[in-house]
C-alpha cells in the first residue's frame, strides 16, 4: 500500500495541473448528475401539485425546464473533457514512469543486469505500469471527487430537503460503501497474491516449457514439464476463484447499501411529508438525488477488482526505480560542480594486483598504442577482468586506474574505455543506427573505413548497403559478421582503451588475423586488452599474460 | 452443453435483476404520488408498505446480480481453462516451433491473451442480451402510458447504434494502428533489454533509454488518439441519454401542469415513474458501449488461437513399448532432406561421425534420439525405434550443440529433481565451476546459463547427459568453441561414459579416441 501512495505521490507531481482540471471535471460531471435527477424529479412533483392545486398556470416552467437541459448538455460536456485530461495525464505519466524503470535498470550493478531475464523485465515495464494506469483514473480520482460530491450533495440536501435527508444520504453513501471497499480490499490481499504467483508460475513454465521442449523429450521430462505448467494454471484458476468470491460479495452488499439508502431517503421524506415539514416535491429531490449519487459509489467495485494488482505491482516498480533520476529531469548534476578532468589522451590503463578471489592478482599497465593480450583456460576470469577494466564490476582486491585515477562515474568511465564483449549486442535496426548506437556521430565515410577495418565492406554491400535492417537481436548476420559489426562499431567511438573480449571467436584465421591487423590501423593510439583464447587473438600483442589460478601472475613479454 | 447452458443462466439472471427496476420504481413513484395526495385511503401505511416493498425487490435484484455474476464467472473460467488445456496439449504433443512465435509469445498467449477473453465472457454478452430486452420493455410500457415519452425514447433510442458504428469505424483503423504500436514497443523493448548488459560496455545505455522513450510517446499519442474517438462515441451515448432523459422530465412536467394537451394522460405517479425509467432505457446500451472494448480484445485473441490451431506441425515420437538391448539399425533414411547412411551401432561401441558443415551429422544424432523421423527404417534390435522410443529416451543422455536451460537451479538442470551424485560433477569437471557461484549448485539460471561462461554451460550440459547413467549418449560438437584445457575436459568426461557413445565432431583429437570414425558426405 505505501507503494501504492509512493506511485500517486509521483504522477501527481509530474501532471498536477492537468490532474487537477479533470479532478474539477470530475466533481463537476457527479455533481450534474446528481442535480439533472433530482431537479427532474422536483420539477415534476412540483408540476403535479401545482397542476392538481390548479395554480399550473402560475408555474415558472422555464427555469427548471431549462435548467434541465443546461444540466444535460454540461454533463456530458464536463464528461468528455474530464476523461480526455485525466487519460492524457495518466498515460504521460506511465511513459515517464517506463522511461526511468529503464533507467534504474540500467543503472543495476552489472552482474544483477547480466542476469536480467529480458522477458521477465518486459513485464515488469509493460504488464506492471499497465495496472498502474487505475490507480487515479479509478481510484483516486473518483474516490476523492465521489467524496467531494457526496458530502457537497449532503449539505445542499440538508438545505433544499432537510438535514435529516441530507445527513441520511450522504452519509449512508459514505460511509458504508466506504467499509465496503477496505474490508474486500482486506479480503481480496490474500486471492490476488496468490493469482498473481500462479500467473507468473505459469508463463515461467510455459516459456521453460517451449525454449527446452527438445531437451525435456529426449530426457523424459516432456510429460513432467506439461504438468507442472497444468498444475500452475489449476492454482491460478483457484485463486482466481477466490478473488471473484470476494469481490462478488462486495459487489452484493454495495447493492443492497444502495437499495437501504435510497428507501431509506424515501422512508424519511415521505414521513417529513406526511408531517407537513417538507413538501411532496422536496421529498422527491432527496429520492431521486439519493438514486443519481448512486453514480459516485459505481467505481468501488471496479477499483476493489484492481486495487490488489495495483498494490502488487507498485510493490515490485518502486524500488526498480532509479533513484538518481530526478523526476523533472533536473540536471542538478552537472553545472554546481566541474566536470572530472579527463584522463590525459596518452594514460595508460593500470590493473594493481586486481582480483575477484577466483584468480591470481593481476598486475598490468596498457599503454596508448599497445596490446595485451590475456590469456587463461575457460572460466578462470579472463571476462572478468575486463569487466573491472570496463568499470562495471568492482575488484575484491586491488585497483583499476587510468592516468593514475579512477573515473567516478559509469559515464566517466565510457568517456576512455569502451568495451565489446562476447555477445554481440546488435539490436534490430538498420546497420547505420547500430552503428550509431554508440553516440559516435560519425559521417558514413567513417562508417564505410570502419567496415573495411574490419573486412565488412563486402558482406554490407551484399546486403545493400549502410540501410539493410537487421532482425531482432542483430539476426541476419552470421555469428562472425556481429562480432566484426560490433568491433566496427567499437572503432567508430574512438576510445582510449577497448577491451576486446574473444574478438576473432567465429571467424577463419585469415579474416582473424586481417581483423586484428585492421583494427590496429583504425586505432593506432588506442591501448588495447584482448582476453584471449585462440592465436589469431593474440595477433600484434605487446605482451601476453596468462591468468594463474595459483598466487603469482606470470608476466611473460617477447612472444 | 451444460456449459453452454450455464452461461446462458447467467445471462439471463442479469435480465431478470434489471427487469426488477421497473417494479422497484413504481413503488418509489407510487409513494411519491401518494405524498401529493396525502394518502387518502391507507395513511402513512400506504408509505411503509412501498418503502418496505422497495427494500424487499432491491435485495432480489441484489440477489440475482450475485447469482448471474457467479454463473457467469463458472462458465468463462471453464472456457478459460479449456482453452489452456487446448494449447498445452497442443504444445506438448510437437516439438517443432510454433509459427506464433518463440517462448514468450506463446506464453503471453497462454497467460494475458486467453485471459483477455474473461471480461468478454463476463461483460459484453450479458450486456448484448439485456440491451436486446430490456429498453423493449421499457419502450413497451412508455407507449402504453403515454405515446410522447414513448416517441422520445424510441427516437433517442436506435440512434445510439447508428452514431455509435459511424465511430466505431474510425475507431477500428486508430486501434489497429494502435496495436500495432504496442506489439513494436514490446518487441523493441525486449530486443534491447537482452542486450542491455552489453550496450552498456559501449556507452549506449542512454542512447537506448532515449529510443525508447520516443517509441512510448508515440505509443502515448496513439493511445489518445484510439480515447478520444472512443470518448466521443460515449459521449454521443451518454448526450442522448441525457438529452432523453431531459426530455422525458420536461414533457411530463408541462403535461402535468396542463401545458400540453396531447401525448397522452399522465398522473403524478406514471409522470415519476416514466422519469425514473428512462434512465434505465439507456443503461444497457452504454454497458454494451462500455463493453465494446472487451469485443474487440477477444476477437483478438480468438484470430490468434485460430492461427495457432491452423499449424501442422510433425508430432512427437511416441511409443510405449519396452526398449529391447541390441543393435541400433539405419536403413535409407532421408529426414530433413537430407540422405543419411545407412549404419549399425552395436551396444558399448563408441563412434565419431564426421565430416563438414550441413551434411547432416545434428540430422543424424536428431534421428537416433528420436526427434526427427523422416523415411527409411530406423530398427533397435530389429523392432522399430518409434514402437520403442519412450523407453529408449528414458536411457538417453543428449548433449545438444546450443545450450538451454530451465529458469531453475543448476541442480535441477541436471537431475531434473534427481540426485546429483558428487561423482556427475566431477566427471564433467563441474566441482570447481560450483564452487564458485553464489549459492554452489542451487543457484539460478537464466533461459541461457547467465553467469556461467560458454565451456562452463557446456560442462553443465554434459553432467546433465552423463546423470542416471544412460545406456547411450549423444553429443553434437561438444568440444566446439572450446579452449584446449576445456576441451580435454569435456572430452575425459564424455570417455567416461561407459555406454555407446556418439559424437558429431570437428575435433580430430576426440575422434581419435573413438572405436570407430564415420565420415559424413564422403
Amino acid at each position: 500500500m505505501r507503494a501504492l501512495l509512493g506511485i500517486v505521490a509521483l504522477v501527481l507531481r509530474t501532471e498536477h495541473r492537468a490532474l487537477l482540471r479533470g479532478f474539477a471535471l470530475a466533481v463537476t460531471v457527479l455533481a450534474m448528475g446528481a442535480a439533472l435527477l433530482g431537479l427532474s424529479g422536483w420539477f415534476i412533483v412540483a408540476a403535479a401539485a401545482s397542476g392538481l392545486a390548479g395554480t399550473g398556470a402560475l408555474f415558472n416552467v422555464f427555469g427548471p425546464s431549462s435548467m434541465v437541459r443546461f444540466l444535460a448538455l454540461g454533463r456530458t460536456a464536463a464528461r468528455y473533457g474530464e476523461r480526455l485530461l485525466t487519460h492524457d495525464a495518466t498515460l504521460r505519466a506511465l511513459s515517464g514512469l517506463r522511461v526511468r524503470l529503464l533507467r534504474g535498470f540500467l543503472a543495476q550493478p552489472w552482474r544483477v543486469l547480466e542476469r536480467l531475464r529480458a522477458n521477465a523485465v518486459l513485464n515488469r515495464v509493460t504488464a506492471d505500469v499497465d495496472a498502474l494506469d487505475g490507480v487515479l483514473l479509478r481510484l483516486v480520482i473518483p474516490a476523492v471527487a465521489g467524496g467531494l460530491v457526496l458530502l457537497g450533495a449532503g449539505a445542499l440536501l440538508a438545505w433544499l430537503v432537510h438535514p435529516w435527508v441530507g445527513l441520511w444520504v450522504s452519509g449512508g453513501w459514505l460511509l458504508a460503501p466506504t467499509a465496503a471497499f477496505a474490508l474486500g480490499q482486506r479480503r481480496a490481499r490474500a486471492p490476488a497474491r496468490r493469482v498473481e504467483a500462479a500467473g507468473q508460475a505459469m508463463r515461467a513454465r510455459m516459456v521453460d516449457l517451449i525454449a527446452a521442449r527438445e531437451d525435456l523429450l529426449t530426457y523424459g521430462q516432456l510429460d513432467r514439464q506439461t504438468a507442472s505448467v497444468a498444475q500452475a494454471t489449476a492454482r491460478e484458476a483457484d485463486a482466481r476463484r477466490a478473488l471473484e468470491r470476494v469481490e462478488r460479495r462486495a459487489g452484493f452488499a454495495l447493492d443492497l447499501i444502495g437499495t437501504v439508502v435510497v428507501g431509506g431517503a424515501l422512508a424519511i421524506g415521505g414521513g417529513l411529508a406526511q408531517r407537513g415539514d417538507v413538501t411532496p416535491a422536496q421529498a422527491a429531490l432527496g429520492v431521486l438525488a439519493a438514486l443519481a449519487l448512486a453514480e459516485a459509489t459505481t467505481p468501488v467495485r471496479r477499483a476493489l477488482a484492481e486495487v490488489g494488482r495495483m498494490a502488487q505491482a507498485a510493490r515490485r516498480i518502486v524500488p526498480a526505480l532509479d533513484p538518481a533520476f530526478d523526476t523533472a529531469r533536473s540536471p542538478t548534476q552537472d553545472p554546481t560542480q566541474d566536470p572530472i578532468q579527463p584522463p590525459p589522451p596518452k594514460a595508460p590503463l593500470r590493473l594493481d594486483a586486481v582480483t575477484t578471489g577466483r584468480f591470481a592478482p593481476v598486475t598490468l599497465e596498457v599503454r596508448a598504442g599497445e596490446t595485451v593480450a590475456l590469456t587463461g583456460p575457460s572460466g578462470r576470469g579472463k571476462s572478468t577482468v575486463l569487466l573491472m577494466a570496463a568499470g562495471v564490476l568492482a575488484p575484491a582486491q586491488g585497483r583499476v586506474t587510468l592516468g593514475g585515477q579512477t573515473p567516478a562515474t559509469e559515464a566517466d568511465w565510457r568517456r576512455a574505455v569502451v568495451m565489446v564483449p562476447q555477445r554481440h549486442a546488435l539490436i534490430a535496426g538498420t546497420l547505420r543506427e547500430n552503428l550509431a548506437l554508440a553516440g559516435a556521430e560519425a559521417e558514413d565515410d567513417a562508417r564505410r573505413a570502419a567496415l573495411e577495418a574490419v573486412q565488412l565492406t563486402e558482406v554490407v554491400k551484399a546486403k545493400g548497403g549502410l540501410d539493410a535492417t537487421l532482425g531482432f537481436r542483430g539476426a541476419g548476420l552470421s555469428g562472425g559478421e556481429s562480432r566484426r559489426l560490433a568491433l566496427a562499431r567499437a572503432i567508430l567511438t574512438r576510445p582510449r582503451v577497448l577491451l576486446l573480449d574473444e574478438p576473432t571467436e567465429g571467424l577463419d584465421h585469415e579474416t582473424a588475423a586481417k581483423v586484428m591487423t585492421g583494427l590496429r590501423n583504425a586505432l593506432p593510439e588506442t591501448a588495447m586488452l584482448v582476453a584471449a583464447h585462440r592465436s589469431e587473438d593474440r595477433k600484434g600483442a605487446t605482451c601476453v599474460i596468462a591468468l594463474q589460478g595459483l598466487p603469482v601472475a606470470v608476466r611473460k613479454t617477447d612472444i | 452443453m451444460t456449459v453452454r447452458q450455464r452461461y446462458d443462466r447467467g445471462a439471463v439472471l442479469t435480465l431478470a435483476a434489471s427487469l426488477v427496476w421497473p417494479l422497484q420504481a413504481w413503488l418509489v413513484a407510487r409513494a411519491l404520488g401518494g405524498l401529493l395526495a396525502g394518502f387518502p385511503t391507507d395513511g402513512s401505511a400506504g408509505l411503509v408498505w412501498s418503502v418496505a416493498g422497495f427494500v424487499a425487490l432491491g435485495t432480489l435484484r441484489a440477489a440475482l446480480d450475485a447469482l448471474a455474476q457467479r454463473a457467469l464467472a463458472d462458465r468463462a473460467a471453464a472456457r478459460i481453462a479449456e482453452l489452456r488445456a487446448e494449447l498445452l496439449a497442443g504444445e506438448h504433443a510437437t516439438t517443432e516451433a510454433s509459427t506464433l512465435g518463440g517462448p514468450g509469445a506463446l506464453a503471453a498467449l497462454m497467460a494475458e491473451k486467453i485471459d483477455a477473453l474473461r471480461p468478454y465472457l463476463l461483460r459484453y454478452r450479458p450486456a448484448r442480451l439485456r440491451a436486446m430486452v430490456v429498453p423493449l420493455v421499457i419502450l413497451v410500457l412508455a407507449f402504453w402510458h403515454s405515446w410522447a415519452v414513448g416517441a422520445v425514447l424510441l427516437l433517442a433510442g436506435p440512434l445510439i447504434p447508428v452514431f455509435m458504428a459511424l465511430v466505431g469505424m474510425a475507431a477500428r483503423d486508430a486501434s489497429a494502428r494502435q496495436m500495432a504500436e504496442i506489439g513494436t514497443l514490446s518487441d523493441l523493448l525486449v530486443d534491447r533489454l537482452a542486450a542491455l548488459s552489453d550496450l552498456r560496455l559501449i556507452g549506449a545505455g542512454d542512447a537506448v533509454v532515449d529510443g525508447f522513450a520516443d517509441a512510448s510517446e508515440r505509443l502515448r499519442e496513439r493511445t489518445m488518439a484510439v480515447l478520444r474517438i472512443a470518448f466521443l462515441s460515449s459521449t454521443i451515448l451518454e448526450l442522448f441519454a441525457a438529452l432523453g432523459v431531459a426530455m422525458v422530465a420536461v414533457w411530463t412536467g408541462f403535461a402535468l401542469l396542463g401545458l400540453v394537451e396531447w401525448g397522452g394522460a399522465v398522473t403524478p405517479v406514471t409522470g415519476i415513474w416514466l422519469l425514473l425509467l428512462a434512465p434505465e432505457f439507456f443503461q444497457p446500451l452504454r454497458d454494451v458501449a462500455a463493453a465494446w472494448h472487451d469485443k474487440a480484445a477477444a476477437e483478438a485473441v480468438q484470430a490468434e488461437l485460430a492461427r495457432w490451431r491452423a499449424q501442422v506441425r510433425a508430432p512427437v515420437l511416441r511409443g510405449a513399448d519396452p526398449a529391447p538391448d541390441g543393435a541400433l539399425v539405419l536403413r535409407g533414411v532421408v529426414a530433413r532432406g537430407v540422405r543419411l547412411p545407412d549404419l549399425e551401432i552395436a551396444p558399448g561401441e563408441r563412434i565419431a561421425l564426421m565430416g563438414p558443415s550441413g551434411v547432416g551429422k545434428t540430422t543424424l544424432l536428431r534421428v537416433l534420439a528420436g526427434l526427427d523421423r523422416g523415411e527409411g527404417s530406423v530398427t533397435l534390435d530389429g523392432t522399430p525405434l518409434e514402437r520403442v522410443v519412450d523407453d529408449w529416451r528414458a536411457h538417453l543422455g543428449w548433449m545438444p550443440q546450443a545450450p538451454q536451460f530451465l529458469g531453475r537451479s543448476l541442480r535441477y538442470n541436471v537431475g531434473f529433481g534427481a540426485a546429483v551424485p558428487d561423482r556427475t560433477l566431477q566427471r564433467s569437471a563441474l566441482t570447481d565451476v560450483v564452487a564458485t557461484l553464489p549459492r554452489g549448485a542451487l543457484t539460478g539460471l537464466g533461459e541461457r546459463g547467465a553467469g556461467l561462461s560458454g565451456g562452463e554451460a557446456r560442462r553443465v550440459m554434459l553432467a546433465r547427459a552423463l546423470n542416471g547413467a544412460p545406456r547411450v549418449l549423444l553429443a553434437d560438437e561438444p568440444t566446439a568453441d572450446l579452449d584446449a584445457e576445456t576441451a580435454q575436459a569435456v572430452a575425459e568426461g564424455l570417455l567416461s561414459h561407459p555406454g555407446t557413445l556418439v559424437v558429431a565432431t570437428h575435433d580430430p583429437r576426440l575422434a581419435q579416441r573413438m572405436d570407430r570414425v564415420i565420415r559424413l558426405g564422403a
